[in-house]
């Protein structure tokens, strides 16, 4: 809990469209039960279904902020790492997630941010400006968020870990905030491209040491060298007999 | 059930009166508009508002023609509404413990009218705010600790227990007819305060709180609506001992005088936090608390004035779950 403050909601007096797409969005009890609920779903069915192994839990920070950044291979990975997660974390906890994907439509824009606690990045700037990774980094550290973010900007379409993009270090360069690589192996063959329902394999979800890059420059240079950082811890997690046929890059 | 709903004093004559006012409005709106008496901005924030107005007269007629348990569920929903407005304009909303003790005893209020247990619903607000002091300290997190507990006690006890009573009302055999007159009484005071404040002019009343009222407007309000609310009373409660000039009047002006200051508190809580608006749901009002805020005072003191008066309100009604309709 935080000190008291006697603070309008950042994302008063916005309709309900644009209060889900806006990332000055702020959660109440309703979504913070909705949450709840999810969550423990989601977590009997990896559990139960994908058997899901969490290795290296103890190596997550004590507390927010920070970001947990993976290989990005299918639509379970967001789920799948928040699911590492504490639950009392769960309103802290925003996948970054596409905004014209999941952003568009309002029936899943609505589910997206009132259940998953997504934040949108949109591809193509939109009027406004809501491609602000301004935004994005300013708000992780006012309101200590735990961002879930995949570098390399999309899934991939054949299991292989494709170079991480610039975008990751303009979120943590020069900032204090601790990034945790993590590895997922076994996501891609549950749940690959075109798949509805995952199939019953089993996961793997390996946390590394938390990285943080506080000492470096915040423009091109140092995101590339970011950039650069994270996919060497990331692909540092993978098991070796597996890394060569998924997600090893 | 609907010809009993209608028998009761004020409904048909309320339902027939708000189809017709709203009528009257668009179809004025429109003429002025062709005759280019209004400009289209003019016209088209008329237009929002008036269908804003149908659908809260559709919300809040509706389930009082359909019986008491539909009234105790829209009260549910208004409360649990307004005090999540109030939540997101005060912060109170990030502080989820608190949040979730209101909501319980908002449920529990709903609860005992239900089940016809009104000293569950007499205790329901020591008891929730009494729940409000504990609920924060395991958190062990002392500073704060005052305004947390005090915004949780205060929302709690305006939004939850207020609006509550209305729900509490709908246990009494003429609920129709008293809820009826509540919210006429209350509607008609702020048309009343805005069209003497606006044709007199004069000082204002709190400027710094409410810039656009005058006192001229105020006064004028507390006369007519005076007047109104003891015709009602005299309509609904005829022969009985509320039915006398000085319980009339006395009725008329708390009705008056609660609905204006219930205005000028979720003013003053506005202009402290520095908002215009506390919400965007309803187009050309605001939120829900910007359009039921001189509601806010009233219920409580209608009950307790009626009861006093005539026995306790819904004695005489079958007990058990969902009672009325």
């Amino acid at each position: 809990m935080e000190p008291w403050q006697l603070q309008p909601a950042r994302d008063l007096g916005l309709p309900a469209p644009e209060r889900w797409r806006s990332l000055q969005r702020e959660s109440g009890l309703v979504e913070s039960g909705l949450r709840l609920v999810w969550l423990a779903v989601t977590r009997l069915f990896f559990a139960g279904w994908n058997r899901l192994e969490v290795r290296g839990r103890e190596r997550l920070p004590a507390g927010p902020p920070f970001l947990l950044i993976a290989n990005h291979s299918s639509h379970l990975d967001a789920l799948l790492l928040a699911a590492a997660l504490p639950l009392k974390w769960r309103d802290r906890v925003s996948p970054l997630a596409a905004g014209e994907v999941f952003f568009e439509r309002r029936p899943l824009a609505a589910f997206a941010a009132a259940v998953l606690n997504a934040l949108p990045v949109w591809r193509r700037r939109r009027s406004g400006g809501a491609h602000s990774l301004d935004e994005l980094r300013r708000r992780l550290s006012e309101q200590a968020g735990i961002y879930i973010v995949f570098p390399e900007g999309t899934r991939s379409r054949d299991g292989q870990m494709a170079p991480f993009k610039s975008g990751l270090g303009a979120l943590v360069a020069g900032a204090a905030v601790p990034v945790v690589p993590c590895h997922l192996q076994g996501a891609f063959a549950a749940a690959p491209p075109g798949r509805r329902f995952p199939r019953r394999r089993k996961i793997v979800l390996t946390i590394g040491a938390p990285l943080t890059f506080g000492t470096v420059a915040n423009h091109r240079a140092g995101w590339a060298h970011i950039a650069a950082q994270a996919k060497q811890a990331v692909r540092g997690l993978a098991p070796v007999a597996a890394g060569k046929s998924e997600a090893s890059g | 059930m609907k010809g009993t709903a209608f028998a009761q004093p004020l409904v048909a004559a309320t339902l027939l009166g708000v189809v017709g006012l709203l009528l009257v409005a668009v179809s004025l709106n429109r003429f002025l508009f062709r005759l280019g008496r209004i400009s289209r901005e003019q016209y088209q924030d008329i237009l929002v508002r008036s269908k804003t107005w149908c659908w809260l007269a559709l919300g809040l007629l509706t389930p009082i023609v359909l019986g008491a348990a539909w009234v105790m569920g829209a009260a549910l929903v208004l409360s649990l509404l307004c005090y999540r407005e109030f939540a997101r304009a005060t912060g109170l909303f990030r502080e989820k413990e608190i949040g979730l003790v209101v909501v319980l005893g908002i449920v529990a209020l709903t609860l005992a009218n239900a089940i016809h247990y009104d000293r569950m619903f007499f205790a329901t607000a020591p008891l929730t705010a009494g729940a409000l002091a504990i609920i924060t300290i395991p958190t062990d997190q002392p500073k704060g600790y005052v305004q947390r507990v005090a915004l949780g006690v205060f929302g709690f006890l305006l939004f939850g227990c207020s609006f509550g009573y209305l729900g509490l009302i709908a246990n009494d055999e003429r609920y129709r007819s008293i809820l009826i007159l509540i919210f006429v009484g209350v509607e008609m005071n702020d048309v009343f305060a805005y069209c003497v404040g606006r044709t007199v002019g004069g000082p204002k009343l709190v400027p710094l709180t409410s810039p656009g009222k005058t006192k001229a407007g105020a006064l004028g309000a507390m006369v007519l609506t005076t007047a109104l609310v003891a015709l009602l009373t005299h309509r609904v409660f005829r022969g009985t001992v509320v039915d006398r000039w000085d319980h009339l009047a006395e009725l008329g002006f708390l009705i008056a005088a609660l609905g204006q200051m219930g205005d000028l508190v979720l003013s003053s809580i506005k202009r402290d936090l520095g908002l215009k608006d506390l919400g965007v749901v309803l187009p050309g009002h605001g939120g829900f608390l910007d359009r039921f805020d001189s509601l806010v005072l009233v219920p409580p003191v209608v009950f307790h004035f009626l009861s006093y008066h005539l026995g306790p309100l819904g004695t005489h009604s079958a007990a058990g779950l969902l009672p009325g309709g």
